[in-house]
This record gives C-alpha cells, sequence and structure tokens, in this order.
C-alpha cells in the first residue's frame, strides 16, 4: 500500500470516527444494557437455586431484566440504522467530491482514462467504501470500549474474575501478535487470494470474444480451473496459520469461561451470597467477547476500504481556479477571436508552435490539416479545456483565461464528431442546451435544425425515449440533435469540429445545409477536411488556415 | 428448476466435502452448548451443596469447541473455494458457448462486469447461507433432546427459538428479494447518469450542465440509498425481533426454574443463551439468500442462453481452398427490424485484400459477424471454398479466420501468454519472429522481463499502438489464411494508424485480407475497395 493510499485511509477512518460519535454511543448503551439484563438474570438464577427468595424480588428482578432487554433493544436498533446512515453520507460525500473533481477536470483532465472504467469507480467502488463506515469504524471502537468497560465492571464484582477477563481480553492480540498475524490476517488473506482471482476472472470475462474466436475456450477454461484451485491450495497454507488467531479468541473465551467456573466451584457451598456473583460473572463471558468477535467479522471491510483507495486516490487532479481579482466578463454580441503567439504541447510533443490568427465577428474560419496537425487542439484551446503554454487566445481582445467560466461557456456553440445522445427523451436532449427554453423555442430549433419530420415519425414524438434504452438514431439524426441544440443555445461563436466526419457523402450534404443556416450571424471554426466541407467554406466566404502548410513552411524554412 | 439449486447442483462433485464441513460447523455449535451446558450445570450443583467431580466434561467441552471451530473454518473454506472455482469454470463455459453472437462483437464490457459482480455474489451461498442453515436445523433435535432432558417445561421455548431460526430468516429472504429489483433498477439508473456524465463530459462543460449533471447523479443515488435504506430498516426491525424473542425464550427458561427445579432451570438459561447466539446471525443469513436468488437467475440466464448460429447436425468435411464469397446474401438482426442489407454478394479470392468501407452503422461489422458464424444470413449462403458455412462448425470456420479489431483483448497476462493465444505449439523464435513482423521485437526487448513481461489489465502498460500491434503479433501466428480485421486502429491517432497499417503491408503478405473501416489512410496496399451505403456495395475509387 502506497503511502498515499495510507494517508487516504487514514484521513477517511478520522472522518468516520467524528461521525461515528453517536452510534458507537448506541452501540455502549446497548453493552451496558446487556450488563444490567446479564445483573438480572443472574439474580433471577440465583433466586431459583436458591429457595426463599421474597417474590416481590423477583418481581424486581424480572422488571429489570424486561426493561434492560428492551433498552437494549432499541440500542441495538438505533445503533443499525445509524450505522446505515454513516455509510450512506460516506458514500455520497465520496461521489459527490469525485464527480466535482470529474466534472471541474473536463475531457482533456480525465486523457487516458475511460469513461466507463470512471463511472465503475464512481460507482462500484465508492459502493464498497459502505462496510468501511458503516460497520468497521463503530466496531472498532466498540472492540476497545465495550471489552474494557465489562472487564471494569468484573473487576469491581469480583477482582479475581475481573482479572481473568482482562488478562484473557489482552491475550487476544497478543496471541494473534505472536502467531506473527494482524487482527484480521485471515480475512486480508482470503480477501487478497480472492481478489486476484476475480481480476483474473473478469479479465477473462471480459476478453471472452477474443479467445472465442481464437478457439482457446477449453483452454482457457481449465487454466481458470487450475488458477482457482492453485489459489486455494496457496491460500489454505496461510489460513492455516491465519485462522489461529480466530481461535486464539476461542481459546481465550472458553478458558475463561472454565476458569471462573473453577474459581467459584469451591465456595458456593459455604456462601450463599456469592452466587448471583458468580453467575453474573459467568453470563458476562459471552458479552465480554461479542464487540472482539463482531471486530474480527468486519475486518474484510476495511480490506475493501484499502482496495477502493488504490483507486480513488490516482484521480486526475483538481484544476486551479482562477484568482477573483482576475475574472472578468465579456459582451456576448458578436466575438472577434484571436490567437495571439500560441503555443500548446502535450508533454515533449509540440503541437502547436507560435500560431497567430484573428477571426473577425460574424465570419468563418476553415481549419485543414491531417489529423494530428492540430485542428482540435485549437478548437479545446477556445473551449478552455486546455490552456496554452505560451501566448493568449482573446475575445473581443480580452484574454480568455480570465473570463469566468460560465460567461465563456454561454458564448460557445459546439459540435463534435459524434455528439452524445444522454439516456432521456428527444426533447430532454434538445433541451439540453438550456433547460429553461419555452417550447416555443425548443420547435423552432427542431424547425431550424430539419428535425421536424424525424420527429413526427417518432411514436411519442418529443417525448419519445433515445439512447442506449431508447429508440436508435442514426448518425445523422444525432448530428441534427447537435444542431438543433446549437440553435436553441444561440451562442454568438461556433465551433464546428469535423462536424460530418461520420457521415454518409448523401446525409453529410444535408447536414452541411442545416450548419450553414445555424453559421449565419456568427463567428464560426469550422474544423474539416472532408471535400464538402470545403464547399461549405466556400458557400460562406471562410478563410482558410492551413495547418499542414504551416508546417511544412516551417520546415522548409528550418531548411 | 430454481437458479439457486442450479448452482447448487454445480457442487455436485463436492457434496461430500461441503457436507462434512456444515457436520463440523454443527459440532462445534454442539460443542459450545455442551460447554455452556456443563457450566451451568457445575455452577448449578455447587451452588446446591452436591457432589463436585472433576470438571473433565467441562474442559472437555471447552477443549473441543476450539478445535472444531478451527477445523471448521479450515474445511468450510476449503469447500468454499472448490465450490467457487466450479462456478466459475461453468460459467465461463457457458458464456463462451453462448456469448460469441450475443456479447461478443459488440463492447459490452459492462454488462459482463456486472455479471461477473453477480457471480462474485454466489461466493457467500455456502459460507454464509448453507453452512449456518444447515447447522442450525440440525442442532434443532439436540436442543429438543437435551431440554427435554433437562425438564420438559423447556419445550416451551422452542417456538420461540423456531421463530429466530426459520421464520425471521425466511421472512428476511422475502424481504431482500423484493428489494433487490428496485434495488438493482436503482442501481441501473445511478450507473447509467454517471457513465452519462463523464462520457458526455464535453458537451456538460459546454452546455454548463455540471451543476444540472451532478443533481442528476445525486438524485439517482438517492433511489439507491432509499431501496438499500428500506431493506435496512427492515432487517434491523426483524433483528430487533429476533432478539425479544430470544431474550423471552431465556426469561421463559428462568421462570420455568421456579416449577421445573433449580438444577434445570439454571442448565437450560446456559443452553439457550449459547443456542439463540449462535442464531442471531440467520437474519442476515435470510437477506443474502433473498439476494442471491436474483444474482443467481441472472448468472443461470446468461450462462444457458446457447449459442445464436447452431452447428450443423453432420458437417460437411472443410474444403481446401480459402476462398469466400457472399452469395445474394440478406440479413436482419430480428424480425421486424429493417434489412441490414438485401442480396448482398462479395467475393474474396484467397489471397486477395479488400477493404469494406463505410459510416457507421451500415452494416460493415455485420458482414464480419457473419463471416464468423455469430449471426446467419436470413437468405443467400456464405462458402468458404465451394461450401456453404452454415454445414460447417463454427470452430472450424473460425480457426481459417484470424479476427483482429478494436476490441480485440490484451489479457492481464505475461506478452507471451497473449501471443500463445494464436498460437499454443508457437516456440520462441516464431514468437519473436511475430513480434518482428508486427514490428515490436524492439519494446519487447527493451522490456527488462522481455517475453515474460507483464502486461497490465487490457494491455494498460502498453501505448494504444503498441497493443494493437501486439493484437497484430498475435494475430499472425494463427496459421489462419485469411485476416479480418474490423476497425484494428479505431480510437489510435493518424500517425499511429499510418504506421499500424504500412506493418500490416508487409505482415500479411500471402494471405487473404479483409479489411473493414469507415476511411483509409492512403498507406494501405489494396487490391479492391468496396463501399457499403444504404445495404449494397459499390466499388469505391480511393
Amino acid at each position: 500500500m502506497s503511502a498515499k493510499t495510507k494517508a487516504w485511509v487514514a484521513a477517511e477512518k478520522k472522518i468516520g470516527r467524528k461521525a461515528a460519535l453517536v452510534p458507537v454511543a448506541f452501540g455502549l448503551g446497548q453493552i451496558m444494557a446487556g450488563v444490567g439484563q446479564v445483573f438480572f438474570a443472574a439474580n433471577l438464577l440465583a433466586a431459583v437455586l436458591l429457595p426463599g427468595t421474597a417474590v416481590s424480588h423477583v418481581a424486581l428482578d424480572v422488571a429489570g431484566f424486561v426493561v434492560c432487554v428492551l433498552l437494549r433493544a432499541a440500542c441495538l436498533h438505533r445503533a443499525e440504522v445509524m450505522g446505515f446512515e454513516m455509510g450512506a453520507a460516506a458514500r455520497r460525500r465520496l461521489r459527490s467530491d469525485m464527480f466535482q473533481k470529474l466534472l471541474a477536470a473536463g475531457p482533456n483532465g480525465l486523457r487516458g482514462r475511460h469513461s466507463a472504467e470512471l463511472a465503475s469507480v464512481a460507482v462500484d467502488r465508492v459502493e464498497a467504501m459502505d462496510g468501511f463506515h458503516s460497520r468497521w469504524i463503530p466496531a472498532t471502537d466498540l472492540a476497545v470500549l465495550g471489552p474494557a468497560l465489562i472487564g471494569l465492571v468484573a473487576l469491581f464484582t469480583d477482582w479475581r474474575s475481573g482479572l481473568i477477563l482482562l488478562v484473557a481480553g489482552l491475550l487476544v492480540p497478543v496471541a494473534m501478535a505472536m502467531a506473527g498475524i494482524g487482527a484480521g490476517r485471515a480475512a486480508s488473506q482470503q480477501f487478497v487470494a480472492m481478489t486476484r482471482l476475480q481480476v483474473r476472472f473478469l479479465d477473462r470475462i471480459r476478453g471472452i470474444s477474443t479467445l472465442v474466436l481464437a478457439g482457446r475456450t477449453a483452454d482457457e477454461a481449465a487454466a481458470l480451473g487450475k488458477a482457482a484451485d492453485e489459489l486455494r491450495v496457496r491460500t489454505m497454507r496461510v489460513l492455516r496459520v491465519a485462522f489461529l488467531s480466530s481461535t486464539a479468541l476461542d481459546l481465550a473465551a472458553a478458558a475463561s469461561l472454565v476458569l471462573i467456573v473453577i474459581r467459584f466451584a469451591g465456595h458456593l457451598g459455604a456462601a450463599p451470597g456469592l452466587v448471583p456473583v458468580a453467575l453474573f460473572l459467568l453470563l458476562l463471558v459471552p458479552e465480554f467477547f461479542a464487540p472482539l468477535r463482531s471486530f474480527a467479522s468486519v475486518y474484510q471491510d476495511r480490506m475493501a476500504a484499502e482496495a477502493v483507495a488504490e483507486d480513488l486516490v490516482n484521480l486526475p487532479p483538481m484544476p486551479d481556479l482562477i484568482g477573483a481579482v482576475e475574472i472578468r466578463s465579456v459582451a456576448a454580441h458578436g466575438v472577434t477571436l484571436s490567437f495571439e503567439d500560441v503555443s500548446f504541447g502535450w508533454e515533449e510533443r509540440a503541437v502547436l508552435e507560435h500560431l497567430s490568427f484573428r477571426v473577425p465577428a460574424g465570419e468563418t474560419l476553415l481549419l485543414t490539416g491531417a489529423s494530428g496537425a492540430g485542428k482540435s487542439t485549437i478548437i479545446d484551446l477556445i473551449l478552455g479545456f486546455i490552456e496554452p503554454t505560451e501566448g493568449k487566445v482573446t475575445f473581443n481582445g480580452i484574454e480568455l483565461a480570465t473570463v469566468i467560466p460560465a460567461a465563456r461557456e454561454r458564448m460557445i456553440g459546439w459540435i463534435g464528431q459524434k455528439p452524445v445522445i444522454f439516456g432521456g427523451t428527444i426533447g430532454e436532449n434538445i433541451r439540453f442546451a438550456r433547460p429553461e427554453a419555452s417550447d416555443d423555442e425548443v420547435a423552432t430549433a427542431v424547425k431550424l435544425a430539419r428535425l421536424s419530420e424525424v420527429i413526427a415519425a417518432l411514436p411519442l414524438g418529443l417525448d419519445t425515449p433515445i439512447g442506449e434504452a431508447g429508440f436508435g438514431l442514426s448518425g445523422g439524426q444525432a448530428q441534427r440533435i447537435a444542431i438543433a441544440r446549437a440553435f436553441l443555445k444561440d451562442a454568438p461563436l461556433l465551433l464546428l469540429d469535423e462536424p460530418t466526419a461520420h457521415l454518409d457523402p448523401a446525409v453529410e450534404h444535408d447536414v452541411l445545409e442545416s450548419l450553414k443556416r445555424l453559421a449565419m450571424g456568427r463567428t464560426v471554426v469550422l474544423a474539416s477536411h472532408s471535400v464538402l466541407a470545403l464547399e461549405f467554406a466556400r458557400d460562406t466566404g471562410a478563410r482558410r488556415l492551413d495547418l499542414d502548410a504551416i508546417r511544412h513552411a516551417k520546415l522548409r524554412g528550418v531548411a | 428448476m430454481s437458479p439457486v439449486k442450479k448452482i447448487l447442483r454445480l457442487w455436485q462433485a463436492h457434496y461430500w466435502y461441503l457436507a462434512f464441513g456444515a457436520l463440523l460447523a454443527l459440532a462445534a455449535l454442539a460443542a459450545g452448548i455442551v460447554l455452556m451446558q456443563n457450566a451451568g450445570r457445575y455452577t448449578a450443583t455447587a451452588v446446591l451443596g452436591g457432589v463436585l467431580l472433576v470438571p473433565l466434561a467441562l474442559q472437555m467441552a471447552g477443549v473441543a469447541r476450539v478445535v472444531l471451530r478451527y477445523l471448521e473454518r479450515l474445511v468450510t473454506h476449503d469447500a468454499m473455494f472448490r465450490a467457487l472455482g466450479g462456478v466459475r469454470v461453468w460459467f465461463f463455459t457457458g458464456l463462451a458457448h453462448s456469448a460469441a453472437g450475443g456479447l461478443g462483437m459488440r463492447r459490452a464490457g459492462d454488462a459482463l462486469a456486472r455479471l461477473v459482480n453477480d457471480v462474485e455474489a454466489l461466493d457467500g451461498l455456502y459460507l454464509r447461507i448453507i453452512v449456518p442453515g444447515l447447522s442450525v436445523l440440525m442442532l434443532l433435535p439436540i436442543l429438543l433432546v437435551m431440554l427435554y432432558h433437562e425438564s420438559a417445561w423447556a419445550l416451551l421455548v422452542l417456538p420461540l427459538f423456531l421463530g429466530v431460526a426459520v421464520v425471521l430468516p425466511w421472512r428476511a429472504a422475502m424481504l431482500a428479494g423484493d428489494n433487490a429489483t428496485r434495488a438493482s433498477l436503482a442501481m441501473a439508473g445511478l450507473r447509467n447518469a454517471a457513465l452519462d456524465a463523464l462520457s458526455g463530459l464535453r458537451e456538460v462543460k459546454i452546455f454548463a450542465a455540471e451543476g444540472r449533471m451532478l443533481a442528476m447523479v445525486q438524485a439517482r443515488e438517492s433511489a439507491v440509498l432509499g431501496a438499500q435504506r428500506e431493506l435496512a430498516q427492515r432487517v434491523s426491525r426483524l433483528n430487533v425481533t429476533g432478539f425479544l424473542l430470544a431474550q423471552t425464550g431465556i426469561l421463559l427458561a428462568l421462570l420455568i426454574g421456579f416449577i421445573s427445579g433449580p438444577l434445570a432451570a439454571v442448565v437450560a438459561v446456559f443452553v439457550l443463551t449459547a443456542a439463540f447466539e449462535a442464531v442471531s446471525a440467520m437474519p442476515r443469513a435470510g437477506v443474502l439468500l433473498g439476494q442471491s436468488q436474483a444474482a443467481a437467475a441472472r448468472v443461470v440466464e446468461a450462462a444457458e442462453a446457447g449459442p445464436a448460429v447452431a452447428d450443423p447436425a453432420r458437417a460437411l468435411p472443410m474444403p481446401a481452398s480459402h476462398a469466400v464469397s457472399f452469395e445474394h446474401v440478406s440479413f436482419r438482426y430480428a424480425e421486424g427490424l429493417p434489412f441490414v442489407f438485401e442480396n448482398l454478394s462479395l467475393q474474396l479470392p484467397a489471397g486477395s485484400r479488400t477493404a469494406i468501407l463505410g459510416p457507421s452503422g451500415a452494416g460493415k461489422s455485420t458482414i464480419a459477424a457473419l463471416l464468423l458464424k455469430l449471426a446467419a444470413p436470413q437468405s443467400g449462403k456464405i462458402k468458404l471454398g465451394a461450401v456453404d458455412v452454415a454445414a460447417l462448425p463454427a470452430e472450424a470456420v473460425r480457426s481459417k479466420i484470424a479476427y483482429l479489431s478494436q476490441s480485440t483483448h490484451l489479457f492481464a497476462d505475461s506478452i507471451r501468454n497473449n501471443l500463445l493465444l494464436g498460437d499454443p505449439l508457437a516456440d520462441e523464435g516464431q514468437l519473436w519472429a511475430a513480434l518482428e513482423a508486427a514490428q515490436l521485437a524492439d519494446t519487447v526487448q527493451a522490456l527488462p522481463e522481455g517475453l515474460d513481461s507483464w502486461l497490465g489489465e487490457g494491455g494498460n502498460t502498453l501505448s494504444g499502438g503498441q497493443g494493437r500491434r501486439l493484437a497484430l503479433a498475435r494475430t499472425l501466428l494463427s496459421a489462419a489464411p485469411i485476416l479480418l480485421l474490423d476497425e484494428p486502429c479505431a480510437g489510435l491517432d493518424a500517425a499511429t494508424e499510418m504506421a499500424f497499417f504500412e506493418t500490416l503491408n508487409q505482415a500479411a503478405k500471402g494471405r487473404t485480407v479483409v479489411l473493414i473501416a469507415h476511411r483509409l489512410t492512403g498507406v494501405e496496399k489494396l487490391d479492391r475497395i468496396w463501399r457499403l451505403a444504404g445495404g449494397s456495395l459499390v466499388p469505391a475509387a480511393n
């Protein structure tokens, strides 16, 4: 476990322990009520054994027993319910943190991480933190406080028996340590072994079609069986030793019971007054060891937390926020965009070097060049997803880095190669651009994006579910939704990043027509290398920036 | 047969071992109860001034309890490991049989991961449900005899015991079963919202929807927590009920003591304390059972789905020629859906190099699926040599085709084992030759452990381009005469893609090459180029 992971688990524990104060108090209440219950039960037993106890005493003991049981039940219930709430609050906090980070980092902050993988961390891995907060933390505190409390009660009742219990209680961790095993080594070994098998199994299942098509199913099934069996043999070798720690707990419990019986055996006949005391202490033995047992049973929750920590500490870092002094807004009518001596590179590879250009308000710039020439980089710089390593990008003369993100977002419309269609209806997907838009505005956007016919043909019109679980859309239809979104948003600056790369030539033509209409009156940056897009640019009187030519010119300059 | 029963059937080979484990659990439980019984008897006898024997029985029970518990843990864990290995092999084999058509071609990693979660949920079946369940049931007659021996009156407590050991867990299983559907729906909702927010991050930023997305995720999360909270509260109520029943039983036994005699009462109280403690975890086991049922149902359904294309009852011998032809093929995924293509014909002579281009969704990958017998056409024929592939076993057809796509999986294993998938009998020299051909030999040589270097999950210790090259090397190791490449470089940058195809031009010499792509990079060496659009193939000038 790395230092970073350890620190993360420690920080979680600190937060958790603070939140656990009340549930731990209820847990202690439960233990104290248990002691009371045992006390009254012992009195009743003594009354049975020694005839002549007054009926009123018996009635009092019964009443005491009942009250303690009810109190204990209430505490048990509260502790359980609050434990759940602690786990729920922790998961909610972790998920919100994680999403806030990821949403702030933006698409380029996730470079190299697959969104599905991150989603599974946010959902499943965070879910696995439940046990740590709802069970492990309270159980850890109670495993110390509970036996200490009961041991003290025993010590005051009969110092010899108290000593037996406390020594036994202290011997449990000592015995575990002597076997060279931490408190939950057994659980930890089993957890690690299981995790390894699970990772292998999941990997083979994910790649199952590769295995099937390569004709290797039978071999792999046999190998899987063998891996499981090897794992069993290896794990059992460890568990054989590791279970001794649980045995130490059993031994301590059984030995203290036997020793307490023997301690009282010789004296009871002579001193009837000792009878309730002896019975009380005997019945106290299981109560003394119960918190230790429940601690041992939740140890794997801690192991799970450590595994989760590995994933969570490796999330992308949060981007720096703009200093409050620098924040500015820009008038949102007509945007003149300019790049002034902008350079940008990923690690060692330079993508843009000292690039300058200017797009006056209402005009169109066509970006051409082979893939990798920097078209998408320019678009991402304008979107603010990445920042130039040198130079500046300005809107109406104001440096982009100093504009409030919200103001910048208001000014920019964007259409990429493939729009993301969210789970929901087609109407919700269009409205995604501006949730507060009126029905009329949505209807206009639909018409302008030439979606009216598509929607009229759908069974529920705008309310038809689309996306993964719903009605499938063709590439052209999906792109029209993106256009409708852009119309609805009505931003003065429009970025088009290869908007027709995935479309059929016939559909491409159609989509370009709609884009032409969208481009009217806006400042447009169009990145594309399609022939039709060149026509589009010609029709709109665009200027062209050929990134390949710039690069070659530079190369020639060097030569 | 219920799904859980089906899973239990899988353990047939280990029944004796599993039963032995449960028996040991019972013995350990019984020893614990005998220990308490003796402790009670010994104390009571001492009080009543009876003859004190050396507490041998007490010590014996104590030792037996400790030793039996240890053995129980060992045997039940060993048995659990055996059982879960069996479940995994069965599930893998079943899925391999059925999934190729349904899941194999699509990127279905997440659906599969969820199924793997379900398989894992079944691991607790033996250790946390069956062992405690069986031992408690077997404990019942022992308890009956013991209590009857002390005092017939004490039997009055048995219904309470039954309540905790049987009725409450059964209730818990019902509650958990009812809750499982709601909980898993809510969970799926949360997963979709998370996936939407993260895969649509670009749109989210551009439309300033961060707050909306976060609110959506939180709302879905609340639904998940709501479902879980409902179950937690109900189960907590059951637990409290169980506790109250147990304590009522003990109080009853105490009061009975006033009628039936002191010794019996003390023993009964001690025995019942131990017995109720043993069953206190039963409602929890009931919850697990209720939840496993849904998981078992999903696992069994996936594993038993059966193949999409059944093998012919009597297969023809494999033809010698490797020429492929599609003759008037029409195909659609289901009745009522539009045809992906109708009357499609295509010749792929042995040794030819063909590209099939087209926009996404045009049905390019469907051609690959039909050729690999992952789907069967509604009409028309696909021939290998002169034989209809419908008359050939799928495995034999696939052995002639080396398939490489963007979803070709690299396994979390050594580079060597990843390569050996292509040809398990390949020797060191052949492995290096394949790496050489894929132009990856230098990279692998530079690794400290060479061929035995470990690849991370999904091959993530290699770069994207290197990963594709490794997959290519594996494909080249296979003796298959036909190379079928379905967008092998999707998701990689243009320079990497071009370099890959330049390598391929050299490496694939002598084999039939079928390249499926939405566009070409310009460096591919091809004999013919087709464009698939609107369900038909037209020659494309590139």
